[in-house]
């Protein structure tokens, strides 16, 4: 089914040619999900969707590598295909979609089943979906995948069969390099993804989007409901400055 | 019968409209305060594809359809909804097609890259003192002499003259070649206007739209060389008429995409801002508002690319008939400008006193979508005119 070439393929200027793997979340735009009043279940219907926001960054990241080293860049798509067409036109040359409702391990199970039989160099993921925001796919994924994994990189580079990657860490930052075959997951500081222009949508026409139908596997944690966070206001009406003065001086103390 | 787009569109959509959010939108205002749209947005949409997005690729534009051309259009003036931005593009997309359809080899490839790459601007000049929208009574003329093609006269209320002027560029220009023959002796050519000897040029101060100038250009024994002819000695009626019919589908996509943007921050205004105890959302005088303004959009939209479908039918498929162009692209040009205008003026009342200061960002969208009331790419009645004539047939022609 996935016939890839591998590897790393070293020139002798200490050149490489990698293949990346981009795993990639399609979510609601969270702009356009609106909240039923009664319920508090979130409405998706009409609610337009979208490539999730750091994944992008892993995307664009993957690209730049390639446009700069060579190899190939293929997308993993838990989604639809016009999320696939997207990624084929920001530079991706062949795209897979699955479908997967399920938490983060059974995703990363996904993602391990299909990767297994792929020959690749490196993974890039986002350091988390903006829907959900667990941390856990990148991590997860490369455990299964028996790699080493560097998260939260904001800056990275190829260098022989190595990945150097600066790590953000709030407050520090750490430089750390891993040997490929290696998973990265990516901040937005990395880069500013491309907006792909008509010609580049067009191209991607002739790209290959093979879905991909699996099993669903077992969730480590099962959904139950999702419920809107109620904001309950005080609403408190202070009739003069010093009413105000007390109340944040009690506070503080 | 489907009236979707295809995927590629609506991805071209989701793109273009992810490029003016970053790169237009933030500077709208500037636009219209400072009366010039800033060097490295017109940059960003020349590398973007956006400039000359008709024209085919080996001039380095992108081959787009109209339906496509029209999606641009939509989105540049949703996100600068006083139109300046919006038909520096269209002129462009509309009239670039034309002189790569009728133009020289030799002109086209010496004047096309410089359009898609952002250097050069293209417009057109038909409109003359005495004569707006009757193409026929153009009176700038032009001769042979020689190698040399001779033009002497002026235009007036010009798109671009001062961008044409600045970064250079010239105009599709409506010539009369056979004063004799009336609109059977029109020719059409490419007149350059920056540093060309007998061309001078001013600029007028108008109402809005402010990001692209307005003026006049003074042509006194001009020469320019015989391949900036476009198509045949005196046809040039006939392309002009075609070069109108695809640059007003895209006019109209201006004024109902600068319209949308309005009505969409309205609906957010009327859910936010509460008077009696209630949002003015709530009130039902305030919600059949909403929907007839809603319901008259749509349907100016659909007029719009219906008539941007059936020119890329026309051109691909050769369906449909000219008469059956000119009704529906007439129809669009009508109906859009005046149904962006009611919507945009509803928006600003919606408002209050707020609607009426530069603050709140609405003013410039009805300033702008004027211009396309007043005459600009064929007056409301010239409209009328086209549309009657093809309902009625020549022989009721008033003129």
């Amino acid at each position: 089914m996935f016939i890839v070439p591998f590897v790393v393929r070293l020139f002798g200027c200490g050149e490489v040619i990698v293949d990346i793997i981009v795993c990639i979340k399609q979510i609601y735009d969270l702009g356009q999900i609106t909240v039923d009043t009664a319920t508090k279940h979130p409405i998706t219907e009409g609610a337009a969707r979208k490539i999730s926001d750091f994944d992008k960054n892993a995307l664009e990241e993957a690209v730049r590598i390639k446009e700069k080293h060579g190899g190939n860049v293929f997308a993993l798509i838990g989604g639809t295909k016009e999320a696939a067409k997207e990624a084929l036109a920001m530079g991706t040359d062949e795209a897979f979609i699955y479908s997967a409702d399920t938490d983060s391990l059974g995703t990363a199970t996904i993602l391990a089943g299909i990767i297994h039989k792929i020959k690749y160099d490196l993974i890039l993921c986002g350091e988390a979906s903006i829907d959900e925001f667990s941390f856990q796919i990148g991590p997860r994924l490369a455990e299964a995948l028996g790699i080493p994994v560097l998260t939260y990189a904001r800056k990275m580079e190829l260098k022989d069969t190595e990945i150097i990657v600066e790590r953000n860490l709030e407050n520090r930052y750490e430089v750390a390099k891993a040997r490929l075959p290696a998973l990265v997951t990516v901040t937005k500081e990395i880069n500013e993804p491309r907006i792909p222009t008509l010609l580049q949508i067009l191209g991607a026409s002739k790209k290959r989007i093979t879905e991909i139908s699996l099993e669903k596997p077992e969730a480590g944690v099962e959904n139950l409901s999702i419920t809107a966070i109620e904001m309950k206001r005080k609403e408190v009406i202070l009739n003069d400055i010093e009413e105000l003065a007390k109340i944040i001086m009690s506070e503080k103390s | 019968m489907d009236f979707s787009f295809t995927e590629e569109q609506e991805l071209f959509r989701k793109s273009v409209r992810e490029f003016c959010e970053k790169k237009i939108a933030p500077k709208a205002n500037e636009i219209d305060e400072k009366g010039e749209i800033p060097q490295e947005v017109l940059e960003d949409m020349a590398s973007f594809g956006l400039l000359g997005i008709t024209i085919p690729q080996e001039y380095g534009g992108s081959g787009a359809d109209f339906v496509t051309a029209a999606i641009a259009t939509e989105e540049i003036a949703r996100a600068d909804i006083s139109m300046a931005t919006a038909v520096y593009y269209l002129v462009e997309a509309g009239w670039g097609f034309l002189i790569n359809r009728y133009g020289s080899k030799k002109a086209k490839e010496e004047l096309l890259p410089d359009v898609t790459k952002g250097k050069t601007f293209l417009g057109i000049a038909s409109t003359e003192a005495a004569g707006g929208s009757d193409v026929a009574a153009v009176s700038t003329t032009m001769a042979k002499e020689g190698e040399k093609l001779v033009i002497n006269g002026s235009k007036t209320f010009i798109s671009g003259v001062r961008e044409a002027t600045k970064y250079g560029g010239g105009y599709v220009t409506v010539v009369k070649t056979s004063p004799e023959l009336a609109h059977k002796g029109l020719s059409l050519c490419y007149l350059p206007v920056k540093d060309v000897p007998g061309i001078t040029t001013n600029v007028f101060k108008q109402m809005g739209r402010e990001g692209i100038s307005t003026g006049a250009i003074i042509i006194k024994n001009v020469e320019i060389p015989s391949h900036y002819l476009i198509g045949d000695w005196n046809k040039g009626f006939y392309y002009a008429m075609e070069g109108f019919n695809c640059a007003r589908p895209l006019v109209a996509a201006a004024c109902i995409g600068a319209a949308e943007k309005a009505l969409e921050s309205g609906i957010e205004y009327l859910k936010e801002r509460r008077v009696f105890g209630s949002p003015l959302a709530k009130f039902e005088g305030m919600q059949f508002q909403v929907a007839e303004d809603y319901a008259k959009l749509e349907s100016a939209r659909l007029l719009v690319y219906k008539a941007a479908w059936m020119l890329d039918q026309m051109y691909t498929k050769n369906r449909f008939s000219h008469k059956e162009i000119n009704k529906a692209v007439a129809s669009a040009k009508l109906i859009a400008p005046t149904v962006a205008f009611d919507v945009i003026k509803d928006v600003l009342i919606w408002h209050g006193a707020y609607g009426y200061t530069k603050e709140a960002g609405l003013e410039k969208g009805l300033r702008g979508v004027a211009s396309y009331i007043m005459g600009a790419e064929g007056a409301q009645n010239i409209m009328k005119l086209i549309i009657s004539r093809e309902l009625l047939g020549k022989d009721f022609a008033p003129y």
